[in-house]
């Protein structure tokens, strides 16, 4: 069964492509057949993080159609069992990405052949991103413990809530609540999907239950990224217990990652941070997240296959 | 999960209703921390209001707390509407000092130093039919050495006492839950502690459970 994590999280620079790099690397280590996905596609580094500088294809050649099929893009890492999907090469237009192919690139890579598919996703809340993460219901979220990082964290997150939301009613229901809620009270803005939630189930129990299911699927995961000595190393726990007491989401701590300024180094090299530096705390610390990430995983899949 | 709006003041602070003092100052504490206008974790998250409301809401969720009376009054109010049961309401355990005379513990009628008990046992088990047929079993099961027991109004608590075994692994034993069990030897210790206890025939009792710990599991 192929599991897709997409991995994102608002701030630019709060390490995702580092997470995903290396991420991708432990499982391929472990053996399980692994894909990584680099979907930033203005701002493509996932290249860069793996060491491989100059890949010969990239995605823009499935969705500029030079290529039939997305598995014609994939090219080997060193890393045995690791292979990836690059937009190095990108068209410099392919940012603005039309609806339509969005929703051929989602199916297709929905059907690749993997163990593990990790896909990049790029910083910020636009659409795209948006519907990238939500392409699984486990992604996860790399932030860093600052308040620029953690707002961003905070956006995203709501903007998927309202995006599900949207994807739940048809338009006419969601703007009819919109609106209702913003007559009934002043706060109740698309900027706190809460009290929308709130109003949809007294206006309409059966609808704002099945939004409530819909909501309780997402399985996001939250890594701590860069934490350094003087930060609270229970930042990242806080964010969980937040998002889940508030917004009734399920957001599980995968784990904190210390800031290594050696990191760095290894970015320059353009060799991937694991190999360069096997036996650091931030080694430990990755090591610890892929586990966790692993057993979330191995969890989930057992409470379905208890409701066979 | 019930909206934060609709918390006692107990589930708000992420308390047990049987918390101290001590653990409702630190609960508040740690609270105010993440809700507090500086807050990192909670950064952006909520707006200037709504971070009043809700450190109004845990501050009087401690006031009504941390003052027994206030606490008393609310615990009532509680259990009045069903949400709280009687007896988990927190005891103030240094008022009550345990005498150390009668530490909760029935004492035990020493089974084995005294003679005319085994006697009496060896006479009940000769003189009780179900017994004797229960022992002439090739596999015997959890529920058949409980009855034993109970025949001879041996109670687990003895048991434990005697044999030094936790009420647990007895339990488990009797009710057959395997997946607590350790290896054999161990579960064969026991067979032999629980069946001397109650002066049965101890190799009649382990070769007929583990006869039965083979097939069950």
């Amino acid at each position: 069964m192929t599991h897709i994590c997409p991995i994102g999280g608002g701030k630019g620079g709060s390490g995702k492509s580092f997470v995903t790099g290396s991420l991708g690397i432990l499982l391929a280590k472990q053996g399980y057949r692994t894909l990584l996905i680099d979907i930033d596609f203005g701002a493509a580094n996932l290249h860069t993080i793996l060491g491989i500088p100059h890949p010969e294809k990239s995605i823009s050649d499935f969705i500029n159609k030079k290529v039939s099929t997305l598995e014609e893009t994939v090219v080997p890492t060193p890393v045995p069992e690791l292979y990836f999907i690059s937009s190095a090469m990108n068209n410099l237009d392919i940012t603005g990405l039309a609806h339509e192919q969005k929703m051929k690139l989602l199916r297709h890579i929905a059907k690749l052949p993997y163990e593990y598919i990790l896909l990049d996703l790029g910083a910020g809340t636009s659409f795209n991103t948006i519907d990238f993460f939500m392409i699984s219901n486990s992604g996860i979220l790399v932030t860093t413990p600052e308040p620029t990082s953690i707002e961003n964290i905070y956006r995203l997150i709501r903007s998927i809530y309202i995006r599900k939301m949207r994807q739940v009613l048809n338009v006419y229901n969601y703007k009819a609540l919109a609106d209702e809620a913003e007559k009934r009270f002043k706060l109740a803005t698309t900027n706190n999907p809460e009290a929308l939630l709130n109003i949809m189930k007294e206006l309409d129990p059966e609808k704002g239950e099945n939004l409530e299911k819909a909501l309780r699927e997402f399985h996001f995961k939250l890594v701590l990224n860069q934490l350094r000595k003087q930060d609270n190393p229970n930042t990242g726990v806080l964010i969980c217990k937040i998002i889940e007491r508030h917004l009734s989401l399920k957001m599980h701590f995968l784990g904190s990652i210390s800031f290594d300024d050696r990191v760095h180094n290894s970015i320059c090299k353009k060799m991937p941070f694991l190999d360069l530096y096997p036996y650091t705390q931030t080694t430990l610390d990755l090591r610890e997240c892929c586990k966790n990430m692993q057993s979330l995983i191995k969890e989930k899949k057992s409470i379905f296959s208890n409701y066979r | 999960m019930k909206p934060v709006r609709e918390h006692n003041h107990y589930e708000l602070l992420e308390l047990s209703p049987d918390a101290s003092p001590l653990e409702i100052g630190r609960a508040y504490k740690k609270a105010f921390e993440l809700y507090k206008d500086g807050s990192m974790a909670s950064y952006s998250f909520f707006s200037r209001e709504e971070r009043k409301e809700i450190i109004s809401c845990l501050e009087e969720a401690y006031l009504t707390l941390i003052n027994p009376e206030s606490r008393s009054e609310y615990d009532r109010k509680l259990i009045d509407l069903g949400v709280l049961e009687k007896g988990q309401q927190y005891r103030n355990k240094a008022k009550e000092p345990i005498s150390i005379y009668d530490f909760k513990k029935e004492h035990p009628v020493m089974l084995e130093p005294n003679s005319s008990q085994t006697e009496d046992l060896k006479y009940r088990i000769s003189k009780n039919p179900m017994i004797q047929e229960i022992l002439t079993q090739d596999i015997l099961t959890g529920e058949d050495l409980r009855k034993i027991r109970t025949a001879l109004e041996v109670t687990l608590e003895k048991i434990a006492e005697v044999t030094n075994v936790r009420i647990g692994i007895l339990k488990a034993i009797e009710e057959e839950k395997f997946e607590l069990f350790l290896p054999i030897v161990y579960l064969k210790g026991f067979l032999k502690s629980y069946a001397r206890c109650l002066q049965v025939d101890e190799s009649i009792i382990i070769n007929g459970y583990i006869k039965r710990f083979g097939t069950g599991s």
